[in-house]
């Protein structure tokens, strides 16, 4: 990677490999009248145009394969319902009704891209606009449907119970809020790519991927094929954060393209489609209650999300109910009631994105909980502490049903606390208060808990190792990195468990063929399951190896021992064996087992301290501490770079980042990374990543997920710190990303103490 | 149209389209695809690569407005032996990359910075203006700056023998 010789989904050359373009609706919501592709296929260089009825019909006279099925969906870990999904078809190409600004309603094949495009250019079509609902709260009212003669609500759920109106009236203080958590662009720096290569009966998808073994499985049922003749393999991946793990429409676009035209085929995603049509994340208008007793001890919580899941309820209508799980937080708190309505609205689809509903929870809660201090005039620091679950409470049940399996939450906070000198920042907050010249300055927390591992039907994964002859061990899992240093961290795991020389150690994965079974990469799992899973083969060679040397020696199985690498005899004459030499003795050497794993609860403490410039309306991040807390770490440099960069996403979300439409659909934003505004270096603040280890006991290694703490964490600590520069009346007029146009009018708002005192608000 | 293009000290003669852009040319038809698109409109900064020593974004760039001039990439940064750029090196040190799909074009713009003025480590302001002329998703930047100053470091160190 550092020479130019990393290969990506883009690099891969494949002879002969043809390109796509698709041809993308402009308008949000219409009816599809017409597609011409005929002046399409007059271009040089253009290979074959189809409409969705031409590639119906293609794919229809085709041998081996079925018609062209719609777009796959999955219910493991609860992404999505069968509910949900009925009735709700998502063409591969637009049928008869465009529902997000950019859905394709052709396909060009060309010699390359720049003939693919010349072609699309020529495809005609027309598309009778419909009015367009681009917000949960529009989309709710049914007054436009997406799908006619069914609502726009596509999933209802709930966790805990409902509280009784008694709880509210009886309580010392009750404080609401609404909260938006705006439609987020992963924006991993490779966008999405997919090379599908017919070699004889079989089929093998390149394609940067987090879950090749969903990808094979759903590309073997919309071909009807055994998932043996295909092989998926993740190349080196540019960044993923929880954007690539579906079947797109393109994906099958492309797929069954290579199939009837018997060539390579690729799509190389553009920034310029993915602005349009890539995945995006977050998107939940959120109400929130929370009550508490004089002495500030939480009595209730109620949150209530109206979810924006996008056109297509298939990849993640049932993702914000990681929200609704995560209601609780790190609070005992005896009454947590979550809903969602899941909702259809006019832009491409909401899946997850890095922290994936559990930003949402905890930018939520810790908002409410900073407003509630500030009522019962509580500082911020005591009021979460006397509401964390202690550490002998664990396994905690939650209101919201989890069981958080560790945790010393104190612990984190008080050194959050510590890092970033909180007396010495409150002091300077005092005298920046009384000196009318000084700039505001706030101190944010967030104390957050999230889950990692995945969902229980998905906490498992397969891993196999094998001893050759010359010394090397390959190990193989069912993960799939797209940038998270596997390589570097699981033969460190798997050498240092059987006492060898990392060198010897190769890892395999990404690869259905080399692994024939496993998950993938998502929901922080791979350490935690992979790594567990690879440890525990680990075990398995080494008893393999004591059995094959008890048999080779005479002995009971009870009398050889594995050090180092190596066997020996504890008893008699001393001898010892490496490895290798096994191998060579008794033959080859693999292992291969599955592993099943638990969740598990990371949790941390985020501090910011901002100052705000009322004028300018800026906000200037002077310091961020982040403690996290992911049990064992299996590299902490590997863990500390992700939580450093994952804590830049979370600034991003805070302050920078935000996909808005217009009320015809249409992107507002739509010139890529020139005015979506990921992070640059000017953006970063001095940051302080550190971490406290709570092992877990539900994961082999004691390892919990990491990675997803910053987006998880950062956001809420930077809108407390500037909520509390402001000490605003209205905290929800703080609604991300706070924008230059949102703090300046925010800062000629009522002032909390204004309003206490009942003064007119200076404007 | 036909061109020359010297890549990485290679010439290439080229005959390509006028309105192929210079990361398209280095990709498919030099077949060095160590140039990576992140977003084709200049803002990245990933497919950054070397014309006559100054960087420019490959992705504006029409390959036949390099003929005749000298381009260079990833691939070209290593010494003719092997021996990894101090660039390279400092990267890989300070863990300046994770999923290095944006590494290419920051090693471009740092290894130009950085032969320009192998001092530039010194000063802060210019590291800075560096790491943000391009976009990293993963690494929050900060591992890109201490690689640069570290590779600063060891260009200006006194030789050791």
């Amino acid at each position: 990677m550092l020479t130019g010789q990393g290969r990506y989904g883009a690099d891969l050359a494949v002879p002969g490999c043809l390109d796509v373009a698709f041809v993308r609706s402009k308008v949000a919501h219409g009816t599809l009248r017409s597609v011409d592709c005929a002046a399409a296929r007059e271009v040089a260089g253009v290979v074959g145009a189809w409409s969705a009825g031409d590639l119906a019909a293609a794919v229809h006279a085709a041998d081996g394969v079925g018609d062209l099925p719609p777009v796959p969906y999955t219910v493991a870990a609860g992404v999505t319902t069968h509910e949900a999904v009925a009735g709700r078809e998502w063409p591969v190409l637009v049928t008869d009704r465009v529902r997000y600004p950019g859905e394709a309603v052709a396909v060009v094949v060309g010699e390359d891209r720049y003939r693919a495009e010349d072609g699309a250019a020529e495809v005609s079509f027309t598309i009778d606009p419909l009015p367009a609902v681009v917000t949960p709260s529009a989309a709710a009212e049914d007054s436009v449907r997406l799908f006619d003669g069914l609502s726009n609500v596509a999933l209802r759920a709930e966790a805990g119970k409902a509280v009784d109106d008694a709880v509210w009236q009886g309580a010392a203080a009750v404080v609401e809020g609404r909260y938006r958590q705006q439609l987020l662009m992963p924006t991993p720096m490779e966008c999405r790519t997919i090379v599908a290569v017919p070699e004889g009966d079989r089929l093998t998808v390149w394609s940067g991927h987090q879950m090749p073994y969903r990808l094979r499985g759903e590309l073997a049922a919309l071909l009807g094929w055994p998932a043996e003749r295909i092989r998926v393999v993740v190349p080196d991946t540019g960044g993923a954060f929880g954007s690539k793990s579906p079947t797109f429409p393109e994906y099958i676009a492309v797929v069954f393209l290579a199939v009837l035209l018997k060539r390579p085929v690729r799509w190389i995603e553009d920034r310029m489609e993915s602005v349009l049509t890539a995945t995006r994340g977050r998107g939940q208008d959120q109400r929130v209650k929370l009550a508490a007793d004089a002495d500030g001890r939480l009595l209730a919580y109620e949150l209530n999300v109206d979810a924006d899941v996008g056109a297509y309820p298939q990849f993640g209508a049932g993702v914000p109910m990681q929200t609704v799980y995560m209601a609780t937080g790190a609070y005992r708190t005896p009454r947590v009631h979550a809903t969602l309505r899941s909702i259809l609205t006019n832009t491409m689809v909401t899946i997850p994105y890095r922290g994936a509903g559990r930003p949402e929870a905890a930018i939520a809660l810790e908002r409410s909980m900073d407003v509630l201090a500030r009522k019962l005039g509580m500082d911020p620091v005591e009021i979460r502490r006397r509401n964390f679950i202690p550490p002998e409470s664990f396994p905690y049940q939650t209101p919201t049903g989890r069981e958080y399996d560790s945790g010393d939450y104190a612990a984190a906070l008080d050194l959050a606390l510590e890092t970033m000198d909180y007396a010495g920042w409150q002091a300077e907050r005092a005298r920046r208060r009384a000196d009318p010249s000084a700039l505001p300055l706030g101190i944010g927390l967030c104390c957050y808990v999230e889950r990692s591992g995945g969902e229980p039907d998905g906490v498992f994964t397969f891993a196999g190792l094998e001893a050759r002859e010359d010394g090397s061990i390959i190990a193989r899992c069912g993960a799939a990195p797209s940038g998270q240093s596997h390589e570097t961290t699981f033969p460190a795991l798997v050498a240092k468990t059987l006492g060898v020389d990392e060198v010897r150690v190769t890892l395999v994965e990404g690869d259905t063929d080399e692994q024939p079974v496993g998950l993938g990469s998502f929901a922080s799992r791979s350490a935690q399951i992979d790594g567990a899973a690879l440890q525990h083969a680990c075990e398995l060679l080494t008893d393999e190896a004591k059995a094959r040397a008890a048999k080779l020696w005479g002995l009971p199985a009870a009398e050889v021992a594995w050090a180092d690498g190596a066997v020996s005899a504890t008893t008699g004459e001393a001898s010892v064996v490496d490895l290798a030499e096994l191998v060579k003795a008794t033959g080859p050497l693999a292992v291969f087992g599955k592993f099943q794993g638990g969740m598990a609860y990371p949790f941390g403490s985020h501090a910011a301290v901002v100052e705000v410039d009322p004028e300018l309306g800026t906000v200037t991040v002077l310091r961020l501490v982040t403690v996290d807390d992911c049990g064992v770490k299996l590299n902490p440099a590997v863990v500390e770079g992700q939580a450093f960069g994952s804590a830049v996403q979370g600034i991003g979300q805070a302050l920078y980042e935000g996909f808005e439409y217009g009320a015809d659909g249409v992107p507002l934003l739509s010139q890529g990374l020139l005015n979506y505004l990921v992070p640059t270096a000017s953006e970063i603040p001095p940051i302080t990543v550190k971490d406290t280890s709570t092992p877990s006991p539900t994961t082999r290694l004691g390892a919990k997920g990491a990675g997803e703490s910053g987006c998880i964490g950062t956001p809420a600590a930077i809108i407390n710190a500037v909520a509390d520069a402001l000490l605003l009346a209205d905290p929800d007029l703080l609604q991300m990303p706070l924008t230059p146009d949102v703090i300046w009018r925010a800062a000629r708002a009522p002032k909390l103490r204004e309003e206490a005192a009942g003064e007119t608000p200076e404007l | 149209m036909k061109i020359t293009l010297t890549v990485n000290g290679d010439a290439y003669a080229l005959d390509i389209e006028p309105r192929r852009i210079l990361a398209d040319v280095l990709r498919e038809d030099c077949q060095l695809t160590g140039t990576h698109l992140g977003c084709e409109h200049g803002v990245c900064g990933a497919c950054t690569v070397l014309v006559d020593n100054a960087p420019v974004r490959s992705c504006l760039m029409l390959a036949v407005q390099c003929d005749g001039k000298s381009v260079r990439t990833a691939e070209g940064l290593a010494g003719p032996d092997g021996e990894p750029h101090p660039v390279q090196r400092a990267f890989s040190a300070e863990r300046a990359l994770q999923c290095g799909f944006c590494t290419p074009g920051f090693l471009m713009v740092a290894a130009a910075a950085l032969e320009a003025d192998p001092a530039m480590g010194e000063d802060p302001q210019r590291v800075h203006s560096v790491v943000a002329s391009n976009i990293c998703r993963c690494t929050g930047y900060e591992p890109i700056r201490r690689a640069i100053v570290r590779a600063s470091n060891e260009m200006t160190a006194p030789p050791t023998r």
